[in-house]
């Protein structure tokens, strides 16, 4: 076909003025690209101007590393269950439970490292479970992580006769604990680890290709060869996967197995995704975006404490800023 | 005849692409006023532009006795402007009266609050079904009604707004026969009561027998306006391609019968667990392309979704070169060397978060993937040689292939799924309706793909409600009645006449009796 087209007197795009035109930097386009990180200057100045003497501190630095990594590592699993046009509700109990066996297992006796593998793999486990029972019952993601989120919760109560667990082995908590270089926190480190593995699985690999393709039109997703179930299957592993390495690392950091540990966290978990520019309805988000949300997250905490708001007054605040950063996000997309 | 709409000099430019460029163009009471013009022309642009869902650049509406600058969509609305979309706007999850009535439900008053008054609603929806000749309960639900149904509403919805001009992107390009002539009936009686109708479509002989006036698009500039009376559809053809295109793709030299080339693909005794297609059994030779004909429904797409393992079958053998093939999911039959254009591109085709490169990529990715799909790395250098050739070979009209493929045009989007089953180089491809809404210059290029594809040795299904375009390919036609094949013509016998009598025996034989 491209000869004969070739051939005529007339080539269909002659008359059309098919060219690339530099896109016109709008506070459309401005908002679209660099949106998210505006946000986290905005905060972090805000921060800078409001509290000076404790901002300017390596010391802060650090903190807010540490703080935003467990959010960061929950909202990217978060991340690929809402990519899929799903959602992931039992986070916070998959990190609570992931945490008490890891914590009891270390406290019988089991050397830390096999711990803390197991502790990801049952996390990868009640993941497969997630999964299974979406593709099995059909039923949105919703229902189905609402009631495993319960259970999961209730599981842990069980685990835990209701009560925290702590003395494990100081090899594990100082490992956790641990700053690079003095100022770098190992969780921000596993957490940018995660993000690279888990940013490589978006944009290099087939599997990534295909959740991107599910999340956009799953019809489409299966006319196409792609495995639904097995997809959606592989989302909620990454996603217990993600929350088993936030139990374990919240666990060394706290230094004790709380029942009610994370409790909440998938609100973060899911506003950290949507700010950091993840499509509800599905197929569209990055990764980066997710770490900035995260980070946004960590740094409204951070900026409470430090400004000594009590926590009920806090919960309000980041309430409000939730649905105020996403009211600012589609106001600005429907402009288009 | 009152000029109901003018629009004068209106000039539309997205970013990259000058979409219209000084277009001027007018609709009368109690015409219709046909708009033609190649894929990507600016046809669906300019109708958004009145219907306010795009500003333009520049230009004015005149509506009436009022001028306007650019619509919203309220104001399109309030003036007296329905538009039918190319991809169809009606709300599946509702019933077809509160379609009807969405944003307007009639409402009445008990005590100090006001309810919807269903029993209101329910009186005039069935009036104004019964317009448009829609006979069904107006409580079903849209989802379970068809896409010609799906029409019929869309139009009665502009007749419940008691629109003047009504304005149809594309409104044959789904359906049958049957079900266009009842249109047709609907749009007369519409010029009759003095609305002004809009109509878009690439089926020339459509817009001989419904249209008035005829305005023709090119690349975005008004080419002319003819009235119908006066032109054939070969001066249509040169108005809007500028050249003649052929009109039959057999081989002069195809034999009588294919009988005794080899077998290159046979389906033996196939049929759906849901009864929609009951022992089928063909075979496809070498150097044959196969066509399939019959009334919506008949069974023609539901078997060749079976075949390609999308809908479960509960018997029938496959065979590609002579050797049975396992197909139970659309990979396996991927893997096997099937594949599938979609009849339906927006629910099946595409998607729409994706630019038109990983649109294409996305098929010839899973067919060299291992594990179920799963395992291998994506070659963003392989994705985009990919993209460039399938944009040349089908022709697409954009200026990117990293373009978001919800900024082509409905005809480019459609060459966009050709290309993306094309790219996976399969053995046997299954056109379902492969030119909706493809304009007719491109079709003629299609079907020379079509024809190239299988003189390479590749099998070649067709299923299309266009008999001139199964006439026009196929070198033999098979008619589907009931989820069965009744009749198999070869090119050199087939008539449209035979083949509509194949396809409607059985129901004119029930009706009669
Ligand atoms: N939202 C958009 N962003 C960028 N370009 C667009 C957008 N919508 C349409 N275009 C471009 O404008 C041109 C005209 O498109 P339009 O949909 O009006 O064509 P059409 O005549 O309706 O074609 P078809 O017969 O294929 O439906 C095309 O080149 C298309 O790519
Ligand atoms: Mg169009």
């Amino acid at each position: 076909m491209a000869k004969s087209k070739a051939n005529q007197a007339n080539p269909a795009d002659g008359g059309l003025t098919l060219k690339k035109q530099k896109e016109k930097l709008t506070f459309n386009v401005i908002w679209q690209r660099y949106g998210t990180f505006g946000i986290l200057v905005l905060l972090l100045g805000i921060l800078a101007v409001a509290k000076p003497e404790n901002f300017f501190s390596t010391a802060t630095l650090t903190q807010i590393l540490a703080q935003s990594s467990v959010n960061i590592l929950i909202a990217m699993g978060e991340f690929f269950a809402i990519l899929i046009a799903g959602i992931d509700l039992s986070v916070g109990s998959v990190v609570a439970l992931v945490g008490m066996v890891t914590a009891k297992l270390m406290v019988a006796g089991v050397p830390p490292l096999l711990a803390v593998l197991l502790g990801i793999l049952l996390g990868a486990f009640l993941g497969f479970l997630n999964g299974m029972l979406v593709n099995v019952t059909g039923l949105h993601p919703f229902i189905i992580t609402l009631g495993t989120q319960a259970i999961m919760r209730g599981v842990t109560l069980i685990v835990s006769n209701s009560s925290a667990v702590y003395g494990f082995p100081a090899s594990f908590t100082n490992f956790i604990s641990k700053n690079v270089f003095g100022i770098f926190p190992i969780v921000a480190i596993i957490a940018i680890v995660v993000a690279v593995i888990l940013s490589f699985l978006t944009r290099k690999t087939k599997v990534g290709r295909n959740i991107y393709a599910l999340g956009g039109n799953k019809d489409s997703a299966w006319y196409s060869g792609i495995n639904v179930n097995l997809h959606t299957l592989i989302v909620f592993i990454i996603s217990g996967i993600c929350s088993g390495i936030a139990g374990i690392v919240l666990l060394g950091r706290v230094g004790s197995a709380e029942p009610a540990a994370a409790t909440g966290f998938e609100t973060y978990a899911i506003a950290a995704s949507i700010i950091g520019g993840t499509s509800f309805f599905g197929g569209k988000g990055k990764i980066f975006g997710v770490v900035m949300g995260g980070f946004i997250i960590g740094v409204i905490n951070f900026g409470m404490n430090l400004l000594a708001l009590p926590s009920t007054l806090q919960q309000v605040v980041m309430g409000a800023l939730i649905i105020g950063s996403v009211a600012l996000d589609r106001f600005v997309a429907r402009k288009r | 005849m009152d000029t109901l709409v003018e629009m004068k000099g209106v000039v539309k430019k997205f970013p990259g692409v000058t979409a219209l460029k000084d277009i001027s163009f007018d609709i009368k009471a109690g015409e219709v006023h046909v708009l033609l013009g190649e894929n990507g022309a600016g046809k669906s642009t300019l109708m958004k532009i009145l219907s306010g869902v795009y500003q333009p650049t520049e230009g004015t509406i005149v509506i009436g006795d009022k001028e306007f600058s650019k619509l919203t969509p309220k104001d399109s609305a309030e003036n007296g402007i329905s538009v039918i979309y190319q991809e169809l706007s009606v709300i599946n999850e509702l019933s077809i009266q509160e379609n009807l009535f969405v944003g307007k439900l009639p409402m009445k008053k008990i005590g100090p609050v006001k309810v919807v008054d269903y029993a209101e609603m329910n009186k005039r929806a069935k009036e104004l079904m019964a317009k448009v000749g829609l006979k069904r309960d107006p409580k079903t639900l849209v989802e379970e009604i068809s896409i010609s149904e799906k029409q019929q509403v869309e139009i009665a919805k502009a007749l419940a707004s008691d629109s003047k001009v009504i304005v149809m992107d594309e409104p044959t390009a789904s359906l049958t026969n049957e079900e266009v002539n009842h249109l047709f009936a609907v749009i007369r009686n519409l010029k009759k009561e003095g609305k002004g109708i809009v109509f878009i479509s690439h089926k020339l002989g459509e817009i001989i027998e419904i249209g008035d006036r005829v305005s023709v698009l090119k690349d975005g500039a008004y080419v002319g306006t003819k009235l119908v009376s006066e032109v054939t559809q070969d001066d249509l053809v040169t108005m809007m391609v500028g050249r003649q295109v052929k009109k039959n793709y057999q081989h002069e030299n195809a034999p009588e019968s294919f009988e005794n080339e080899p077998v290159i693909f046979e389906v033996q005794n196939l049929s759906r667990r849901d009864g929609k297609v009951n022992d089928v059994s063909f075979k496809l030779h070498k150097g044959e392309i196969l066509g399939f004909s019959g009334l919506v429904g008949s069974g023609r797409s539901e078997m060749m979704n079976a075949i390609f393992g999308a809908e479960p079958r509960s018997n029938g053998k496959i065979f590609i070169d002579g050797k049975e093939v396992r197909i139970k999911s659309p990979y396996q039959a991927i893997k096997n060397g099937l594949a599938m254009v979609t009849e339906n591109r927006r629910e099946t085709g595409f998607f729409h978060n994706f630019d038109i490169k990983k649109n294409i990529s996305i098929l010839p990715f899973i067919k060299t993937s291992k594990g179920g799909g799963t395992v291998g790395l994506v070659s963003k250098k392989f994705e985009k040689e990919c993209a460039e050739k399938e944009k040349q070979d089908m022709n697409i009209k954009c200026y990117s292939v990293e373009q978001n493929i919800t900024e082509l045009s409905g005809g480019n989007q459609q060459k966009v799924i050709l290309g993306k089953w094309v790219a996976a180089d399969s053995q046997i491809i299954i056109f379902d309706e492969p030119t909706k809404g493809i304009d007719i210059g491109s079709k003629s290029e299609i079907y020379a793909l079509m024809r190239r594809l299988s003189d390479e040795g590749k099998g070649v299904l067709v299923v299309s409600s266009e008999l001139p375009e199964l006439l026009a390919v196929c070198d033999t036609i098979a008619v589907f009645r009931e989820g069965e094949i009744v009749e198999t013509f070869s090119h050199k016998d087939a008539t449209e006449e035979k083949i509509i009598k194949a396809s409607t025996a059985d129901i004119v034989r029930k009706e009669g009796a």
